[in-house]
């Protein structure tokens, strides 16, 4: 799979682009569309694609590999791991619990902002419709 | 092959009274993308100076490529790149005509690179070098300075005067540089955005010395902003480990550590009862807060 389809970076977030690199690969793999099997990108690829620092990729890649959700391969490259939470997308209970905590942080943030709720659903409408337009 | 690229101990450099460097240490592992970074007058000019032997320090020893950096051999100049923040070029000369000046000052000059990379950056070869754009200038500097292929490329706030989209292609090849291997670029900024993408480590220079050099990540995860929310009006100071800066207002505080651990979280939530939420800070809000003590 092309890099930019499976990484989006944020570099000026204050959350290292390597941590944004493992929490993605960490969804994908949640949701099923990285199953065990499956090969990531090159680091060099990811790193010319994304335009990012090939040693931030690397350390990515590596801390994947120490958790045991990826599997270096000789010669081929990383490779999702065949292990049990690995196999198959998680509940959606689990999935939705990844995403709380940003979640939290919105909520507050458009308190902060005093937007109702009405108001922030018309916004995330309306991001939903830019990113599926993509 | 250096393992170390540049190594400065114990450097002072005194303008006058002022002393810009100040006892400042520094060593950088070759085959990193180094940014550093610092307010305008905070020193980033003459520090590269030092390391390129072009300024020579008051104190202290510099090491460039495993030389003194005072008496380059030169062989080792051969492995050297710079780009000063405004590069001199002889502005009665067509680009081509000191493209070829400057190749054949070195053994390795790289004349494919150097076609490639005038033509992706539309420099106009014809052109005298004085009637060029500051934008053309600065990106035909920088190709003079990789044409070849330094181990080490020094760059001072290579795209303070660059467009935009000169800016990330410029910075693409900075990337590129990196991935080719051994190579080690240092750059100078005070835009912080430049370096989030490019650089794998970050130097910051504060009066005179440098007050963090480690990997960007590293330092994104040590330093961030605690909200803490107590039932309790909490005290003025609270006694914690390398806190930038600290706000109490009741029964909430601001606390900026630079020590940030969970193991620090636990610690204020038994000792104050207090909810913690910890806050990201992206790189210019790190700036900030560091320049703020």
């Amino acid at each position: 799979m092309a890099a930019d389809f499976l990484f989006q970076v944020f570099p000026a977030s204050g959350l290292p682009i390597y941590r944004q690199l493992v929490d993605q690969v960490r969804r994908h793999v949640a949701s099923g569309r990285l199953t065990p099997g499956d090969f990531l990108p090159s680091v060099r690829q990811v790193a010319i694609e994304l335009e990012v620092n090939h040693m931030t990729v690397s350390k990515a890649y590596s801390l994947l590999e120490r958790d045991g959700l990826v599997e270096l391969v000789r010669g081929q490259g990383m490779r999702v791991n065949n292990r049990p939470d690995n196999a198959g997308p998680e509940t959606l209970r689990d999935r939705q619990e990844q995403l709380a905590p940003i979640a939290r942080q919105l909520v507050a943030a458009a308190y902060q902002l005093s937007l109702n709720e009405k108001q922030l659903r018309q916004l995330l409408d309306r991001v939903l419709k830019e990113f599926n337009g993509k | 092959m250096n393992q170390v690229i540049l190594a400065m101990q114990a450097v002072s450099k005194i303008y006058g009274y002022r002393p810009v460097l100040d006892r400042l240490s520094l060593e950088i592992p070759a085959g990193t993308v180094v940014g550093l970074l610092g307010k305008n007058g905070a020193g980033k000019t003459t520090l590269l100076r030092c390391a390129l032997g072009l300024a020579k320090p008051d104190h202290g020893t510099v090491t460039t490529l495993g030389e003194a950096a005072w008496n380059l051999s030169a062989s080792a100049k051969q492995q050297l790149g710079y780009v000063p923040q405004s590069p001199q070029l002889y502005p009665w000369m067509k680009v081509r005509h000191i493209i070829s000046y400057t190749g054949s000052f070195y053994f390795r000059w790289n004349p494919a690179l150097v076609d490639r990379l005038t033509a992706e950056w539309d420099i106009p070869l014809e052109r005298r070098a004085g009637n060029l754009s500051v934008g053309e200038a600065q990106k035909l500097a920088l190709v003079l300075a990789l044409g070849h292929e330094p181990e080490l490329l020094v760059l001072d706030e290579p795209v303070a005067s660059l467009d935009p989209s000169a800016r990330r292609e410029f910075l693409k090849v900075v990337l590129d540089i990196a991935a080719a291997g051994n190579r080690s670029v240092i750059f100078s900024t005070h835009i912080t955005s430049d370096l989030e993408r490019v650089a794998d480590r970050v130097a910051i220079l504060q009066q005179g010395k440098i007050s963090f050099f480690g990997e960007l990540g590293d330092l994104k995860d040590q330093i961030k902003r605690l909200r803490l929310t107590s039932p309790n009006v909490l005290p003025e100071r609270l006694e914690l480990p390398g806190i930038l800066r600290q706000r109490t207002e009741g029964k909430n505080a601001l606390v900026t550590t630079r020590c940030h651990s969970p193991e620090l979280v636990d610690q204020i939530e038994s000792q104050w009862q207090a909810s913690v939420e910890v806050q990201d800070l992206n790189l210019e809000e790190i700036f900030l807060e560091l320049h703020d003590e």
